[in-house]
């Protein structure tokens, strides 16, 4: 199985009258609306920094609140490939940065066998391009251009220290050495991505190279633009509706408070389901969008709906007693 | 740079003062780099100044929050002091630091409290007992934590005495030899690193609570660096960056100052809720094992208890619950939290005399 995965969304294209620079930070935002995701005025002009300062951005925050997001929408705006690295523990380099496609040379040697001609260049050609398999790192830096990739380190959290530290050195001068081959230096270095859902705390000096930004659930008025952006055939009394609920939610002890995917999500499902108006009862048959526990779910069947959908959190009365 | 910009670099180091003044730590390279990103910025409202300087500054989101005070304070005069946080952060902020007596070494030598059995002349320095008669506990601790420290992973590394054939390697290996494979490399699995959480009761009925206990606390977070450790009363504190500091007295000294809840009630259900809510969440499921010190005396509901007792043991490899009154002949679980936690519990160890704190040695060595 191949769990390092990194997917070219789409070719880039050479476009001659759009420069795809972020420069204006109100224009930022108005692009990243266009494209459905409503970013906030910190977010547009960390973005802008890490163009400008060619530094990685590191976004920390609760599990759904749209970290990766960014970078995919990034990749977009900019028309650009997206390259993903997703990190796991035990995530080592040869996964991350690049690997001899042993196979192919194997392959190539038996042929070369046959041919004497062949045989002479054999030394010079088995450690070709050809058979270097580019993991995501190594891609970014090659990434031709005209525009620079989007390279996003998702869940860095989940990968090891080791690995921070090798990393480290990657992103410090984007470039790569292949001692059979040469140093590849980034043409243009890639806007690099680093999310963390804070499983542990990073290590300093990777911090201390990324710009920072804690991204937060949205507030109400925020929520309710992302509905309406996304799910633009949805009533937006209905959308200012679910958005007022699910701040509500969120204030509710839950083992997994619901972020921005489970309000799509949601939202989606009242949509498909020709829903205008939330009840306790929609909200309880739909409360599987929402919360992905059994004792979360319980928690909701008992909490008093009325209330809840009136704006009122119930207290933590379920199972705890404050003192 | 022009009159205005220097006048900008002036205030903002002025600033930067303010911060490290808070405890807020912005080096120099930092520094450096936000006033470099001041000037890719064009117009320069306060709103873009302070969102500039913060994403250069701050390094996690405790951090932005001290950010955004100090900001308000620095340039708007206003002093917010509902908002100070409380603990070591807050009096930090607050100039009040040192103001706390009690150390931990204080505590844990002061009179028994209220649930101290009668039974045999205990005495509270389990220490002195653990040194006549066994390994001196230094060697103890680093035996178990370097049992403890892995387990095999399901992936495998290189390795001369492996067991299986690694083929992969062993074809590159071999390439030079044609096809023929004629040394094979061979593979093991690899090991995973165990995390360890620990939750200590320092409540009232905690009292007794012995130095050897702290000790391997002690011991294990700072042999065990991705370990995390935790105090509770009524209240949750982790003390895991008190415990980094070398020496073991800076370390209780650490500790004693920013826990300010030492012998108050009981909220071993909430303690846990915090647990599941956090920290548990965090690492994978396989690799977690929680450790759990209390005598199971509760202020809070048992229902409480079991209920998150049953989430945690869904979310972790193991639980141990460490009982310092489990071991004394005529101990019972009479407490009703200790009751309520016990189905969950997969290893319950004593930690009451010499002897049983051999069996708490032992029996941690083999989880």
């Amino acid at each position: 199985m191949q769990s390092t995965h990194y997917c070219l969304h789409r070719m880039p294209e050479v476009r001659m009258s759009d420069p795809f620079v972020l420069d204006d930070i109100s224009s930022i935002q108005q692009r990243f609306a266009d494209l459905g995701y409503v970013a906030d005025r910190a977010l547009a002009l960390t973005l802008k920094l890490a163009g400008d300062l060619q530094k990685p951005i590191l976004l920390e925050g609760e599990a759904g609140v749209g970290k990766t997001e960014v970078a995919k929408v990034l990749a977009d705006v900019l028309d650009t490939p997206l390259i993903r690295l997703q990190c796991y523990e035990g995530l080592d380099a040869n996964h991350a940065l690049y690997e001899w496609n042993y196979a192919r040379q194997i392959l190539h040697i038996r042929m070369a066998e046959h041919d004497a001609a062949a045989r002479a260049t054999l030394e010079a050609t088995i450690f070709d391009d050809r058979f270097l398999l580019n993991r995501p790192l190594l891609a970014a830096i090659r990434h031709p251009g005209p525009r620079p990739a989007v390279l996003l380190i998702d869940e860095i959290d989940r990968a090891d220290e080791e690995f921070e530290a090798f990393l480290l050195e990657v992103l410090s001068d984007y470039q790569v050495t292949v001692p059979e081959i040469g140093t590849f230096k980034a043409v243009q270095p890639p806007y690099v991505i680093l999310t963390s859902n804070r499983t542990r705390e990073l290590n300093d000096a990777l911090k201390r190279r990324c710009l920072y930004l804690w991204v937060d659930y949205p507030g109400a008025d925020k929520e309710r633009e992302i509905i309406l952006r996304r799910l633009p055939a949805l009533d937006a009394t209905l959308a200012a509706r679910i958005a007022t609920t699910m701040q509500t939610l969120r204030r509710i002890d839950f083992y997994k408070r619901p972020g921005i995917a489970e309000t799509l999500d949601w939202s989606r499902a009242l949509l498909g389901l020709g829903i205008a108006e939330v009840t306790p009862d929609v909200l309880l048959d739909t409360a599987g969008v929402l919360l992905k526990h059994r004792d979360d779910i319980v928690r909701l069947h008992d909490a008093d709906l009325e209330r809840l959908l009136a704006g009122e959190a119930p207290a933590t009365t379920t199972s705890h007693q404050v003192y | 740079m022009s009159a205005s910009g220097a006048a900008i670099v002036a205030r903002t180091l002025g600033f930067f003062a303010r911060l490290r003044d808070a405890g807020l730590p912005v080096p120099p390279a930092r520094s450096v780099d936000a006033l470099k990103a001041l000037t890719v910025i064009d117009s320069l409202d306060e709103r873009d100044y302070r969102l500039t300087l913060r994403v250069n500054v701050v390094a996690s989101r405790e951090q932005e929050q001290v950010f955004d005070r100090i900001f308000d304070e620095h340039f708007h005069g206003a002093s917010d002091t509902r908002r100070v946080p409380r603990g070591i952060r807050g009096e930090v902020m607050q100039g009040r630091l040192g103001h706390h007596e009690k150390t931990l070494d204080q505590e844990v030598t002061a009179d028994p409290g209220q649930f101290t059995p009668q039974d045999v002349g205990r005495e509270l320095d389990l220490l002195a007992r653990w040194d006549s008669d066994a390994p001196p506990l230094e060697a103890v601790i680093r035996d178990l934590a370097r049992r403890l420290a892995t387990r095999p992973s399901r992936r495998t590394q290189a390795d001369r005495r492996g067991a299986r054939v690694d083929l992969r390697r062993s074809i590159r290996r071999n390439t030079r030899h044609g096809l023929e494979l004629v040394d094979l490399t061979r593979s093991a699995r690899r090991q995973r690193r165990t995390r360890l959480v620990m939750l200590c009761d320092v409540s009232g009925s905690m009292d007794t609570f012995n130095p050897f206990l702290l000790r391997l606390m002690l011991g294990l977070q700072q042999l065990m660096k991705n370990s995390r450790t935790l105090v509770f009363s009524t209240h949750v504190t982790d003390i895991t960056a008190a415990l980094r500091t070398r020496s073991v007295a800076d370390s209780l000294r650490e500790v004693g100052m920013q826990v300010s809840h030492w012998s108050g009630g009981t909220d071993i259900g909430g303690a846990l809720a915090r647990l599941n809510r956090g920290i548990v969440r965090e690492g994978s499921a396989g690799s977690t094992v929680v450790i759990v010190i209390s005598d199971g005396y509760d202020n809070g509901r048992a229902e409480h208890v079991a209920h998150e007792m049953a989430q945690l043991q869904r979310h972790v490899r193991k639980i141990v619950w460490i009982n310092p009154m489990y071991g004394a002949t005529t101990f019972q679980v009479r407490a009703a939290g200790m009751k309520a936690a016990l189905p969950y519990v997969d290893h319950f160890l004593p930690a009451f005399d010499a002897r049983s704190l051999q069996v708490l040695v032992r029996g941690l060595g083999m989880i």
